[in-house]
Parts: C-alpha cells; sequence; structure tokens
C-alpha cells in the first residue's frame, strides 16, 4: 500500500471511531472541570492575570511603549489568547500517548485519536477567552473587525500548528522520555520569541525579518489571528501568512508521517 | 450460515514477536538512544513470538494454554492488534472486541454512569447501542451499582469496579471476542453470572480466542486449544487432545532423577543423591495429575559416612515460596551403603497449582548433613464436578472433609 492509500484509510478508521474521539474528548473536558472549583472560570482568570502583569511590567516597570498604535490591552490579550490556544493544545498533544498509555497497552484503535481528542480542553479555554476579548474590547471603546470570518481559519491554522509540534514530540517522547523535558522551553521561550506580548512593528523593517517568519510560522499566524479582531490591523501581511500557512502544513503532513512510522513501537515503550 | 461457519475468520501466519532487551529496563534516555545509533553494539534480542501459525473458523472457541512467560499475552495482544508482529501477518475477518483488562480505561473522577459509555466507546460500542443496552447493564452489574450510578467510581469498592467493568464487556457484540483471563474476577457469586453470560455468549456463533491458566475453564469453553511454549506451537488441535497431552508433558519432565555413581551425584561427602521419584497415582484412563490424585515419593541415597542415626525431612512449598507442610521420616540407624525412604500423600489434599519438593538428610534429628533443594516442581491440575463456578478455588489444600447438609424440617 502507498502511503496516500495507508492515511486515506486511517483516515476512514477515524471518522468510523469519531464517537471514541468525542467521547474521549468529553471525558478530558469533564475531568477537568470536576477537580477546579473554579472550573470554567479559570479559562477567564488566566489571560486576565497574564495582561494585568504585562500591562504593569511595561507601564510601571520596563516603561515600554509599543508603536502600532492599537490598545496595547487588547495587543496582549489577543496574543495571549492565541498563545494559550498554541501552547496548551501543544502541551496536551505531546503527553497525550503517555498519559494514556493503559489505554493504547489494552485496547486498539486508531492512536491518532489520542491526539486529537487531547486539544478539547484547550479549545474550549480558547472559546471562553475569546468572549473575554469581545467584552474587554467593547469596555476599551474598542469594536471588533469586520475580519471576524476569518477568525475559524486562523483557529484551524493554529490548530494545525500546534498539532504538528504535538504530534512530532508526542511520536518521539514515548521512546526518548528526555524529549518531555524540553517542551515547557518550548512554550517558554516560544512567548518571547513570538510577537505575543508586542506586535511585529519592531520587527518589519529588519532584513531577517523573512527568514525569521520562515523558522517561527506562529509569527505569521499571530498577526493574522490579531487581523481577525482588531479593527483595521495593518501589520497583517499575506505574503507572511503565506509562508506560515507552506510551513505548518509541512510541518502537519510530517508530524502525520513520523506518527504513523513510529505509532506500532508506541506500546512497546509504554 | 453454512458458508460462513466454515470460512476462516482468523488466519496467522509465521507470526513472530521479536522484543529488545535493554540492559535498564523502562523507558531510554536520549543518551542512550543516540549512543544506540551511534555504537553498533546491538542489546540482547528476546522472541516472545515464534513462527507461530494456526488458523480458526467462524463461531471456533480456542483456549490459549502454557506456562507463565510462553507467549500468551504478547499473542493475544498481536492479534488484538495492540502490537504489531515483528514478523508474520495475520488477518481477521470481522468486527474484534478484546478484553484484556476489565474496566479499561475507566475514569476515577467519572460517574459510573459517564464510565459505561465511555468503557463501552473504548471497547468498540456505538453510543446508540450502549443506550439501548444500558438498562441490562446496569442491572448486571448488580443493586449495589445502581444506587452509586452517578457515584464517581473512584468512591467504589473494588468489587463493584470490576461488576460494572465486566457487566459492560458482557454486553459487547463483536464477531471476535478476545479474552484473557477476566474470568476469574468479582466474588462467587458474580461469577456464577458472568461464565453463565460467557456460556450464552459462546453458545451463539462467535469466534472466542480465551487465554487462561484454568484447564477446567479450557475445557468447558473452547472446541480448540492452542499450545505455545517459549513463543512456539507446542501443540494446537482439538480441546481434549491438546489439554491431555499438555498435561502429560507437564508432569512428565522432572519427576524421576537417577545417578548411578556417588561421584556424579548431587549431595557432599557424607551424604549423596542415588535415585528420587515423584509418582502421581492416576486413575485409570486419566492421563493428567488432578486434585483427587494421590502420589508417592521415593528417595534413595549413599551414606558414605559412619555409621549414625539418619532421618529424612521433606518440605512441600508453594509457588509463592510458603512452605505447605513439613513431614520427617522415622529415624534409622544407617550403616554405610544405600538407604531408602518412602512417602505417600493422599490425593484431596494439595489444591490446584505449583509446587516444589526440597528434602533434607539430618543426622541425630538436629544436625543438616545435606538439603537437596528443588528436586521436584509440579503442577497440580484443578478438577470439578457439578460447578458453574471457575474462579480460582482458594486456598493452598483442598480437603473433601465430609459435610453433610440435610433438611431437618420443612417449619419454621
Amino acid at each position: 500500500m502507498g502511503i496516500f492509500q495507508r492515511f486515506n484509510s486511517q483516515f476512514k478508521e477515524i471518522l468510523h471511531d469519531s464517537e471514541l474521539l468525542f467521547i474521549l474528548a468529553k471525558r478530558d473536558i469533564s475531568v477537568r472541570y470536576k477537580q477546579t472549583y473554579l472550573g470554567v472560570g479559570w479559562a477567564i482568570v488566566r489571560p486576565v492575570l497574564t495582561m494585568l502583569v504585562f500591562l504593569f511590567a511595561f507601564k510601571n516597570v520596563a516603561k515600554i511603549q509599543d508603536l502600532s498604535g492599537y490598545p496595547i490591552q487588547l495587543v496582549i490579550f489577543s496574543g495571549i489568547l492565541f498563545w494559550n490556544l498554541f501552547a496548551t493544545t501543544f502541551q496536551s498533544v505531546s503527553n497525550s500517548i503517555i498519559v494514556n498509555g493503559n489505554l493504547i497497552s489494552k485496547v486498539y484503535f486508531p492512536r491518532l485519536i489520542i491526539c486529537l481528542s487531547s486539544i478539547a480542553v484547550s479549545l474550549i479555554d480558547f472559546l471562553v477567552g475569546l468572549v473575554v476579548y469581545i467584552i474587554l474590547a467593547f469596555a476599551l471603546g474598542q469594536s471588533i473587525s469586520i475580519h471576524i470570518f476569518l477568525l475559524p481559519l486562523a483557529l484551524i491554522l493554529t490548530l494545525l500548528s500546534s498539532l504538528g509540534f504535538g504530534i512530532l514530540f508526542a511520536s518521539f517522547s514515548v521512546k526518548y522520555r528526555d524529549l518531555l523535558q524540553i517542551i515547557p522551553l518550548v512554550v517558554q521561550y516560544g512567548f518571547f520569541v513570538t510577537p505575543i506580548v508586542y506586535t511585529s512593528q519592531s520587527l518589519i523593517g529588519s532584513k531577517w525579518f523573512i527568514y525569521y517568519s520562515i523558522i517561527n510560522p506562529l509569527a505569521g499566524l499571530v498577526e493574522f489571528f490579531r487581523y481577525s479582531l482588531l479593527v483595521k490591523y495593518h501589520l497583517f501581511n499575506p505574503q507572511i501568512l503565506w509562508i506560515s500557512v507552506a510551513s505548518t502544513l509541512f510541518i502537519f503532513s510530517l508530524s502525520l508521517f513520523v506518527f504513523h512510522k513510529r505509532e506500532d513501537s508506541f506500546v512497546d515503550h509504554l | 450460515m453454512s458458508i460462513i461457519y466454515n470460512m476462516q475468520v482468523i488466519d496467522v501466519s509465521s507470526v513472530s514477536k521479536k522484543y529488545k532487551v535493554y540492559k535498564n529496563p523502562g523507558p531510554i534516555s536520549l543518551k542512550n538512544g543516540l549512543k544506540e545509533v551511534f555504537s553498533k553494539k546491538s542489546n540482547q534480542e528476546f522472541w516472545a513470538i515464534n513462527d507461530v501459525s494456526f488458523s480458526l473458523s467462524a463461531g471456533d472457541k480456542l483456549g490459549i494454554v502454557g506456562n507463565n512467560g510462553a507467549g500468551k499475552s504478547t499473542l493475544l495482544k498481536i492479534l488484538s492488534r495492540i502490537t504489531k508482529p515483528t514478523t508474520g501477518s495475520i488477518s481477521v475477518q470481522g468486527k474484534v472486541a478484546s478484553l484484556l483488562e476489565v474496566g479499561t480505561g475507566f475514569h476515577p473522577e467519572l460517574t459510573g454512569r459517564e464510565n459505561i459509555f465511555l468503557n463501552g466507546a473504548i471497547l468498540g460500542m456505538k453510543k446508540s447501542e450502549i443506550t439501548a443496552q444500558f438498562d441490562e447493564i446496569v442491572d448486571f452489574a448488580g443493586e449495589q451499582i445502581i444506587r452509586f450510578l452517578d457515584t464517581p467510581v473512584k468512591r467504589y469498592s473494588s468489587g463493584m469496579y470490576v461488576r460494572l467493568g465486566f457487566a459492560i464487556a458482557a454486553h459487547l457484540n463483536p464477531e471476535i471476542l478476545i479474552i484473557d483471563e477476566v474470568l476469574a474476577v468479582g466474588d462467587a457469586d458474580f461469577q456464577k453470572k458472568s461464565l453463565g453470560k460467557m456460556k450464552e455468549v459462546a453458545s451463539r456463533e462467535k469466534t472466542i480466542l480465551f487465554v487462561s491458566h484454568n484447564l477446567t475453564a479450557v475445557a468447558n469453553l473452547c472446541n480448540k486449544t492452542l499450545h505455545l511454549e517459549k513463543g512456539r506451537v507446542k501443540a494446537f488441535g482439538d480441546t481434549g487432545q491438546i489439554l491431555t497431552s499438555y498435561m502429560a508433558a507437564l508432569q512428565n519432565n522432572v519427576f524421576e532423577h537417577q545417578y548411578e555413581r556417588p561421584e556424579i551425584a548431587p549431595g557432599n561427602d557424607i551424604i549423596r543423591l542415588k535415585y528420587a521419584k515423584l509418582h502421581p497415582r492416576l486413575h485409570e484412563d486419566q492421563s493428567y495429575w488432578d486434585i483427587r490424585h494421590a502420589f508417592n515419593i521415593e528417595l534413595e541415597f549413599w551414606n558414605l559416612g559412619s555409621t549414625s542415626n539418619l532421618n529424612v525431612s521433606l518440605h512441600v512449598y508453594a509457588s509463592t515460596g510458603e512452605c505447605i507442610f513439613n513431614v520427617g521420616s522415622g529415624s534409622l540407624s544407617c550403616r554405610y551403603g544405600l538407604i531408602r525412604a518412602s512417602l505417600e500423600v493422599p490425593g484431596h489434599y494439595l489444591n490446584d497449582g505449583n509446587y516444589v519438593v526440597s528434602f533434607m538428610v539430618v543426622k541425630d534429628k538436629s544436625i543438616i548433613l545435606h538439603n537437596f533443594e528443588e528436586i521436584f516442581n509440579f503442577e497440580i491440575a484443578d478438577f470439578r464436578e457439578d460447578t458453574t463456578w471457575y474462579g480460582k478455588w482458594p486456598g493452598y489444600v483442598r480437603p473433601s472433609f465430609s459435610f453433610p447438609i440435610e433438611q431437618i424440617s420443612e417449619t419454621i
């Protein structure tokens, strides 16, 4: 069987077991909220607190000003919303195979279902955060961009990139547990080298910006994401987005390929 | 249905599974992984399953037997598609459900109700199937579960947990069912119910693969048996025939030791073993040793020392290492030469299981001259009549004391 036929048959298997995918997602969501008193409230508290910390740091300590001209609260909050979605899905997908090791060593089902179902919790958090963003925007006298119809596309691209990186880590970390130590570092450093709490305004002029965008597809994605939320956001560059889309799709397909090559050996290392 | 009945639903052809034996077991660090890539030094290999072939028709019930480490669990994992064989191929036609554990994927934080849907989906049931059978599942699991249906299963007793798990599994409706010893769960009452359900399932035209240490259960449920030994197929065929030779092979191996001359015999300067024999007294037309049979142990040893008061002290240990009993022979003033001691252990005495025999030669009832350790290693099979319960019979001994029961009156 060719690789495409195999992908095709695997895709069909996942479709066939889509009920399992949803019930595993539901499991993660209900377990998450059963264990905490604040429940879904955490999806509000976390991004708001992060935003306040950076506002404090920028305004009162470092005296940094973002020169893009957009309300700094919205720049930071939209960035954090984007980053939390990427980072939490990336982390949960990376750990998903090991966390669900007991299932994998006792029952057969398409292994990719485990990776796919583990994005559910982050997705709920994101949707809650989005509502908070909209409230915040109106509170600051701003409205929502007419480009909001592009938000689902931005969301899908973000999920594809976090799935891509996550599946790659998941594929190797079952055997090489050292990789699990790298994940928090990726999340921590990525937060600062991507325009999350700042915009790409100050980067655009640089000669290396194009190379930077190739290496870090998230830079283009986050600005696309802001473009769909902030009114008349001028830092969105379609060319950079195409670069991001290309590298996201590349990483995602690579991850599927690697996962497919390695999934049969998972159970031997769990 | 006769055409389908004759179809081969499972075809396993020269399947092998290799595992690497790492010096430091457990997850591999990146450092060792890189070392492995750069140095060509290969790890030790171990074939858990080696060139296994067999095929089953629809409706066959296969029992898989063999010692610990024979590869039974690995084979089930390959058949369930949990792990891929290193070489060889399997073809399986039809919907498969495998039960390698009761309550796979139960989440302690979720309620019994939520876990029914979760576990059912994991085992391959559609949501509509679970909904349709929900009441039956809960009924089967028992009254206690009904009351705690909306309680997280972390508050369940282990018995309730297992009952709920089995109840879900019992309502699976696959064409092929793969089971690993899950019968041995729950209390006697629940086991009886489970076995009834198993038999009901078995009576449909379903293909079942069943791993068990319990030969009585295999004999009752399975028409075919696969005997694995060190990862290879030792025998495959009709259950009756295979079980007979399996037990016979199991028991014939090391039941006799004989040494021609003292120089080559185990022992020391004073005592050397000449002959040791363990001889189960099987009933006629019976080819393997079960709990009903008495057995004899005969020992002959050379006394190479001077005349002294000797006796033999014999220990029988369970496979867990606990001593079941210790008996001493009478004491005898033995001169230089050959001494014999013999012992008879009655039937209906030891329970089914694996046992080890050791004996020592003692001087003046206090000085151990030599301890012959693990002279025999044997297994006694289970035997039951008129029972629908196939769980492990508890205890190390299995007496059949007279224990009459009678109705004294018909009024209160």
